[in-house]
């Protein structure tokens, strides 16, 4: 089990300012958690959480199509069936399945990504605490690596941290 | 209470007379030679055009940054999905053999033959299984920070239920930049799906050569009618909602205004979209057209037609185009009238020109039986149910989005 240090802010400004001096003072983005009512939104460089969200949903939206448009050309030759005067396969015919099925992989891959990027499906450290929010403030959740707590309290403290409580052990 | 009662007896009835359908067979319903689409067709047209309520208004205004939509979008959300789910049953109750239905799923039957997927019902099935499939996500994806604090305090089976549904939710930023991000791309999937599902309905028509259905604007203008008819679900949702859960405080005046300029903005997109339609048939003056035409306008389905203009046009525009009118009240009579004007639009496209069909056959009529007018209201029970049951477990506002953010506060 790690220590966690625990700091409520009431301004964002401030946590925004603790963020940046802990990360100056060497503490990685990934052991460091803001936990809020709204959405946190600090600038640019402070907490950035790089995301490949948007390229995983057009690689699910070719995947899906490419893999519904064989489907369809291979089920139609398979049992070749003349209607309407239509060509066995054509991509006018099948252009409608095809947009839709690439649609559904876009659906699909940005729900899936969604849940593995934001940590909720994926295997995460139970032990790590989860800080109960105050309406209207934020905590910063620092995991802490270093064997003395003490230098990053005072970064906290410095920044203007409300309270801070320390859980786990070193 | 009143309103469960009647949603439960009239939704009753609705199954009975279904039970009956599947007994007797389908000559329990009015449709009969020329005519084998009926008012489940129009069901269905109409239900998938409700569908655009929510996810079409909410990603658009989500896109383009519209701060007044906050209160709204849930609402409009959860129309969509229970008016794709209601939608999505009448091509099975108009199949007849509803036990049939998988035959559309793509499997090879008994003779290795597999479904033809140049046919627009396959092309149905695929957009309407992509369109629920999103819909649901994008009403699920901003619910999960709301049932989370639902979890915290509740009675314990339905703290089971939240916690289930938040899959965890700490509310931290991982969270917050992943929904984010999750609902941007969303909503621009969503639009996208959305305009094609209603296109995809009107080519269930279009690609027929049938008078007065074989057109290039069937697409847009099914579209419009959507949005159109979508807008009028939404605005008289919220106003039963504001009354009945006193919601004053959220859905205020200025949202009714919002929505009430764009229905008249759509109703007049609408009317060109009509006007259109008709006109080029007119003057084309090709003769299995305007028997079509004639039978809409002028002869027996003319009381239909007319109600229809009266509704769609004439209601929105006075109602809601002269300023001192528009009220929450009458934004919501102008509503009632155009899902009434809406329905009917629907019927006329699809009925009056399969009773004149382009064929050498003989013209006919076609009156619904009491049969399908039980199975139409029960779906609109149905809704009724789904909505109040909705509301009573989750937020109808998404709270986390509708607080005010204690930074723009200051």
């Amino acid at each position: 089990m790690s220590l966690y240090l625990i700091a409520e802010f009431r301004e964002k400004e401030r946590a925004a300012a603790a963020i940046r001096s802990l990360r100056a003072g060497g503490i990685a983005p990934a052991d460091l958690d803001v936990f809020s009512e709204e959405p946190a939104e600090f600038p640019r460089g402070v907490l950035d959480r790089p995301s490949r969200m948007s390229l995983v949903a057009v690689t699910g939206a070719i995947l899906f199509g490419t893999l519904a448009t064989a489907f369809i050309w291979w089920t139609q030759h398979d049992y070749r069936l003349v209607t309407g005067g239509m060509p066995i396969f054509s991509l006018w015919a099948t252009g409608v399945i095809t947009f839709e099925m690439t649609m559904l992989g876009a659906i699909v891959s940005t729900f899936g990504w969604f849940l593995w990027e934001s940590g909720l499906a994926r295997r995460r450290d139970r032990s790590a605490p989860v800080p109960p929010i105050e309406p209207g403030s934020m905590c910063l959740r620092v995991r802490c690596r270093a064997a003395d707590p003490n230098p990053t309290i005072e970064v906290l403290r410095h920044a203007g941290a409300s309270d801070i409580q320390s859980r786990g052990e070193a | 209470m009143v309103a469960t009662a009647i949603a439960f007896v009239v939704g009753a009835a609705g199954l009975a007379a279904w039970g009956l359908q599947l007994h007797s067979g389908m000559g329990v319903t009015g449709l009969q030679r020329p005519v084998f689409w009926g008012i489940y067709i129009v069901d269905f047209v109409f239900w998938i055009g409700i569908s655009h309520a929510g996810t079409l208004i909410s990603a658009i205004l989500r896109l383009t940054g519209a701060s007044w939509r906050k209160p709204v979008t849930r609402a409009a959300e959860a129309i969509t999905v229970f008016a794709l789910m209601i939608g999505g049953m009448f091509p099975i109750i108009h199949l007849g053999r509803a036990w049939r239905f998988y035959w559309l799923l793509p499997y090879p039957n008994s003779r290795l033959l597999w479904p033809n997927f140049r046919s627009p019902l396959l092309w149905d099935l695929t957009a309407i299984v992509t369109y629920v499939t999103g819909s649901v996500i994008y009403l699920y994806l901003p619910l999960i920070p709301d049932v989370a604090q639902l979890g915290e305090h509740n009675t314990p089976w339905r703290q089971k239920l939240y916690r289930l549904l938040s899959l965890g939710w700490t509310g931290s930023d991982r969270e917050w930049h992943a929904l984010e991000r999750a609902m941007k791309l969303m909503a621009c999937i969503i639009l996208a799906v959305a305009v094609s599902v209603h296109t995809v309905v009107a080519w269930d028509f279009a690609m027929a050569i049938a008078p007065m259905w074989h057109s290039t604007i069937f697409g847009p203008y099914f579209v419009t009618g959507a949005i159109f008819s979508g807008i009028a679900a939404l605005v008289l949702v919220m106003a039963i909602l504001r009354q009945v859960l006193h919601l004053q405080v959220y859905l205020t005046k200025h949202h009714f205004d919002r929505l009430a300029k764009l229905l008249l903005l759509m109703s007049l997109l609408w009317c060109y979209f009509t006007l259109a339609e008709n006109l080029t048939v007119w003057y084309g003056n090709d003769p299995k057209e305007m028997a079509v035409f004639g039978a809409r306008t002028r002869a027996h389905y003319a009381p239909y037609f007319w109600s229809m203009m009266f509704l769609n046009f004439v209601v929105p525009f006075v109602l809601l185009g002269i300023r001192r009118l528009r009220t929450i009240a009458t934004a919501a009579v102008a509503s009632v009238a155009v899902l009434i004007g809406m329905w009917l639009e629907r019927f006329i496209i699809v009925v009056p020109t399969l009773a004149n069909p382009r064929l050498p056959a003989p013209s006919g009529f076609y009156t619904p039986t009491w049969v399908e007018a039980a199975i139409t209201a029960a779906t609109f029970a149905a809704m009724a149910m789904l909505y109040m049951i909705f509301a009573k477990l989750f937020p109808i506002i998404a709270v986390w989005e509708f607080k005010p953010h204690p930074q723009e506060e200051d």
